[in-house]
């Protein structure tokens, strides 16, 4: 089992990090420089973790614990006006991505108001790509409790951050976070950070539920691996987006345009098998400049297998 | 500004005292106001934000806000109320050119080739300007679905009476109501 953990120290004797992940067949998700600082998160196998810390130490960095590491999460705001975006959501996305996690922030078309917010299905698609989406509603009990029907038909974790504590909607999302809401400054002090904590920790806990019941039915291959496999391919490798390739739970988001590279995603060999066959494979509902890799489960790849023959 | 809140929702009646103190100040208005009511209903939903101003935003000319005297064949203004630095700035240029105009320091400038009676009549502000930076400021710090406003103005009482869809007569009656308990007119 792959383990995700990151290193930060600095670039002396990096090298030496890279090729020991390379080694023990890691991968390398993320790198950051600045000026003579690193920091590297990657996935190793879990057998390899206790190796790989003791040559970060040798190093002179540290291991931090990324327990988010490999998901791609997003927060939404009613709206991306001023008064609901700047402040909280992006202090909520910013302590998401300190644990490990990639972070898209989100607006909805017309999700201001009490009676007149929506969410549209196009929406709701989009949101549904993630691992994870976190919902940040404002100041009002009645508002909040009439908005949370904008997360109803979302099918993937969902956590609810409101200011008040809202009631008789816990069966529509997976956890609840109150104490947040519209605010006209940055989350400084101490009981502010203390509640980005939480719903950080929050979120942890939700996803872990996923990936206990993923552990259940694993993945065919490790979404980590199908990264390390694409890595070499030229397109991916000169794309100039951030992160071109972002770990999913359950597959990964690939940032080339769908129509021009499927043929080559579908037919790329994954432990003996085309990729086609043991993922589904799909643009984004973005754009086409996306692709979303979704593994299947070793048991739906033997039962697809048993249909055919 | 001493800040009254009207409202059911403890959470948000708190939250949105704290917000508007938090907008107001941003925003350089809260030394224009004295007293503020918020009443907030959200169940309805219906929000009333009235505001008392220290005093009637009037029209500003550069004397009222610069200290202006002759010196040889230029004059020298002197700042006293610096929020209208920008605005001095910018009519002085547009009128004499950035040449003619030297600033020696934070509040001192030197305009050559002009007249102190040109200068005296420069307006820096008009009240009506002032009024719509407030309005700008008490609708930035309402709930952003409450699109539908209704305004209510007389003297330095200003009230914004939203709600989100149709504004029933008995809101604005209630509006109008708020207004007369800050000191403005009944039949506005």
């Amino acid at each position: 089992m792959f383990e995700v953990m990151m290193y930060d120290g600095g670039v002396y004797r990096s090298e030496e990090l890279f090729e020991m992940i390379e080694d023990v067949g890691g991968v390398v998700l993320q790198k950051n420089r600045s000026s003579q600082m690193l920091m590297v998160t990657m996935s190793v196998p879990g057998e390899d973790r206790e190796a790989i810390s003791k040559l970060c130490s040798d190093i002179g960095g540290v291991v931090k614990s990324v327990p988010l590491a490999g998901t791609e999460i997003a927060v939404i705001g009613p709206t991306l006006g001023r008064h609901h975006m700047p402040h909280p959501i992006c202090d909520i996305a910013e302590e998401l991505r300190r644990y490990g996690s990639v972070t898209v922030v989100m607006g909805l078309a017309r999700g201001r108001g009490k009676a007149t917010s929506q969410i549209s299905a196009e929406e709701k698609a989009i949101i549904d790509e993630y691992d994870a989406a976190v919902f940040v509603m404002g100041n009002f009990k009645s508002c909040v409790e009439k908005k949370s029907e904008l997360i109803e038909d979302i099918r993937i974790p969902t956590v609810l951050v409101s200011g008040p504590k809202p009631e008789g909607i816990d069966d529509k999302c997976e956890a609840i976070v109150s104490g947040v809401g519209r605010k006209a400054s940055r989350m400084r002090t101490p009981p502010e950070r203390a509640k980005l904590e939480e719903i950080a920790d929050t979120l942890e806990r939700v996803l872990r539920d996923r990936k206990r019941s993923l552990e259940e039915d694993p993945l065919f291959v490790h979404p980590a691996e199908v990264k390390q496999i694409l890595e070499g391919y030229e397109p991916i490798d000169m794309c100039l987006r951030p992160s071109p390739m972002v770990l999913h739970l359950d597959g990964l988001r690939v940032k080339i345009p769908y129509r021009e590279h499927r043929e080559y995603l579908e037919n790329v060999e994954v432990f003996g098998r085309k990729l086609g066959e043991v993922a589904d494979i799909f643009p984004s509902r973005i754009d086409d400049s996306s692709v979303i890799i979704r593994i299947k489960t070793l048991s739906q790849v033997a039962y697809e297998d048993a249909r055919r023959n | 500004m001493e800040t009254e809140v009207i409202g059911d929702d403890r959470f948000g009646d708190e939250a949105y005292q704290r917000l508007f103190d938090e907008i107001m100040s941003d925003l350089n208005k809260a030394v224009l106001i004295d007293r503020a009511k918020l009443v907030l209903r959200p169940d309805v939903p219906l929000f009333i934000f009235s505001i008392a101003l220290k005093s009637e935003p009037t029209l500003k000319t550069i004397p009222d806000v610069c200290n202006v005297r002759a010196e040889g064949e230029s004059i020298h203004l002197t700042i006293s109320q610096e929020r209208y630095a920008p605005a001095i700035l910018s009519a002085l240029w547009g009128k004499y050119g950035r040449r003619s105009v030297f600033q020696q320091t934070r509040f001192d400038l030197d305009v050559s080739g002009a007249k102190e009676e040109d200068i005296a009549a420069m307006v820096v502000s008009s009240g009506e300007e002032t009024k719509r930076e407030i309005l700008g400021a008490l609708w930035r710090s309402m709930p952003e679905g409450i699109k539908n406003r209704r305004v209510l103005m007389d003297g330095n009482i200003i009230t914004v009476v939203a709600t989100e869809e149709i504004l029933l007569p008995d809101m604005m009656g209630e509006g109008r109501k708020i207004h007369a308990s800050m000191g403005g007119a009944a039949d506005v």
